[in-house]
């Protein structure tokens, strides 16, 4: 949808920033989600402790653009696709610094794996950290271009997401029943899956704020897909 | 007419001279809501709000087409005599204009002028500043000069004013674009309050006010009535695009 500008070039500009400070928290938020991972299959813990210390950049970045919303709510009194449009914008940084918080944990866990000799290969893992890190692209990329069907395919994949987490689960399950000496790994690694699994969820909320940015209709709590 | 509908517009076209001011406006207000009517200038919303209490009779050279229904009567029919019309619907202008008479007398002067006896006047009077929130301001001051009022004083007696000929509707024209903030946070409340037993239809040009206080807005863009919803829907999911980029100022 191609928006005329404001007639304040001032106010247009501040909308930008907001727009542009979300892309790049978004980006940090991928990044460190995926380092974290990173960190797991590669068994370096040097980059755990990146991500960990890199995560205090995202929460700035998260209180800066908040700060912003709510002085344009203040001082510009936004309307209609303004108005949801900030609300949005306060809803995904949120989202986003959760997925941040959510990166950090998953790189405890790493730290704690990395000490210990590895369960089992790594492979269901990498692919939920591909999906959820396409789920935050895709999730932001809707809001940026109003992309109701993008944002539509993000809230179907957290089901995907989902069945990978409990699929993880119970092979886990039968690790520890095995061997009681494995408990203690088993349930990092099933606390890294359901971090991405988390991390999925916020992706979705994130997706469903864009379906109320662009129709004002409120789907949080509906089940997917959309009824046409 | 549906009974929550107090006036009724049906294919109203208006005419200064030659040019068309407002085309094929049909449209209901609802009893006891608060409209607002929105747009930029010149896009004929003043014109529509004096249509409604024939003001613009006064113009020359001016002509209405359609129907405006109040009371199930076109208020444009030959028998129908415009000063009751104007009683019955009463307007608030942009700037206060008290009379150059002393506070009870502009409140008691319309209704004297229609009959209502001498002994039942200071009750009316009391009514219809305690109605507008100014009573307890103006109680003890009844005979000094409204001119001496500060400006949200005096557009809260035209109010009381208003409010003493027993109206059904008021109509306001901007009436908080010459007021100081407070002043106009009270016009506000008094609107909120006004509405359980008046329809209120306003024109204004601040958009927050038009949030704020009316239960529906209407946005009227080069004579036309673009959209017209709940005040909620408007200011939050326009269906039209050029009402959304009107009240985010895109607009021009």
């Amino acid at each position: 949808m191609e928006e005329k500008r404001h007639t304040s070039s001032h106010y247009e500009k501040e909308l930008q920033e907001i727009k542009n400070g979300l892309i790049y928290l978004g980006v940090l938020t991928e990044k460190a989600i995926q380092q974290a991972m990173k960190s797991l299959s590669e068994r370096n813990s040097d980059i755990a402790r990146k991500v960990i210390k890199d995560d205090n950049e995202i929460d700035k970045l998260d209180t800066n653009l908040e700060e912003r919303c709510i002085k344009i709510l203040a001082l510009r009194q936004p309307t209609a696709i303004d108005l949801r449009f900030i609300t949005t914008a306060i809803k995904i940084t949120g989202h986003l610094e959760r997925i941040g918080d959510m990166a950090v944990n998953i790189a405890e866990k790493a730290l704690q794996l990395n000490e210990e000799p590895q369960l089992k290969p790594y492979i269901d893992l990498p692919r939920m950290t591909d999906l959820v890190g396409s789920m935050i692209k895709d999730s932001l990329d809707s809001f940026i271009r109003n992309d109701l069907g993008m944002a539509d395919k993000v809230r179907q994949t957290e089901q995907v997401v989902d069945d990978l987490n409990e699929q993880i689960f119970r092979e886990l399950l039968t690790f520890m029943m095995e061997d009681s000496k494995s408990i203690h790994r088993a349930l990092l690694i099933m606390q890294v899956s359901k971090n991405q699994e988390r991390i999925a969820d916020h992706a979705k909320g994130i997706a469903d704020m864009v379906m109320y940015m662009v129709t004002g209709e409120c789907v949080r709590h509906q089940t997917c897909p959309l009824k046409e | 007419m549906e009974t929550n509908t107090i006036i009724k517009l049906k294919d109203v076209n208006f005419y200064y001279g030659q040019s068309r001011a407002l085309t094929d406006i049909s449209m209901t207000f609802g009893k006891n809501k608060v409209t607002a009517l929105i747009g930029p200038s010149g896009c004929g919303k003043s014109t529509l709000l004096r249509l409604l209490n024939r003001m613009n009779d006064l113009i020359d050279g001016t002509r209405v087409e359609g129907e405006i229904l109040f009371e199930d009567k076109n208020i444009y029919a030959p028998d129908i005599d415009p000063v009751e019309i104007r009683r019955k619907i009463g307007m608030v202008f942009q700037k206060p204009n008290p009379f150059p008479k002393t506070i009870y007398n502009n409140i008691a002067y319309g209704p004297k002028l229609t009959g209502v006896k001498a002994g039942d006047l200071d009750a009316l009077v009391e009514q219809s500043l305690k109605q507008s929130v100014l009573w307890d301001e103006v109680k003890d001051i009844l005979n000094k000069s409204a001119m001496n009022l500060s400006g949200g004083q005096q557009q809260r007696l035209c109010i009381a004013r208003a409010l003493a000929m027993k109206p059904d509707i008021l109509l306001m024209d901007e009436p908080t674009s010459a007021l100081d903030p407070i002043s106009t946070a009270k016009i506000e409340e008094l609107i909120e309050e006004l509405k359980k037993h008046y329809t209120i239809i306003i024109v204004t040009h601040n958009m927050q006010q038009a949030a704020r206080i009316s239960d529906e807005t209407a946005f009227f863009y080069i004579g036309n009535l673009v959209e017209y919803n709940k005040t909620e829907k408007i200011f939050t999911k326009p269906d039209v695009k050029q009402t959304e980029d009107y009240i985010t100022g895109r607009f021009g």
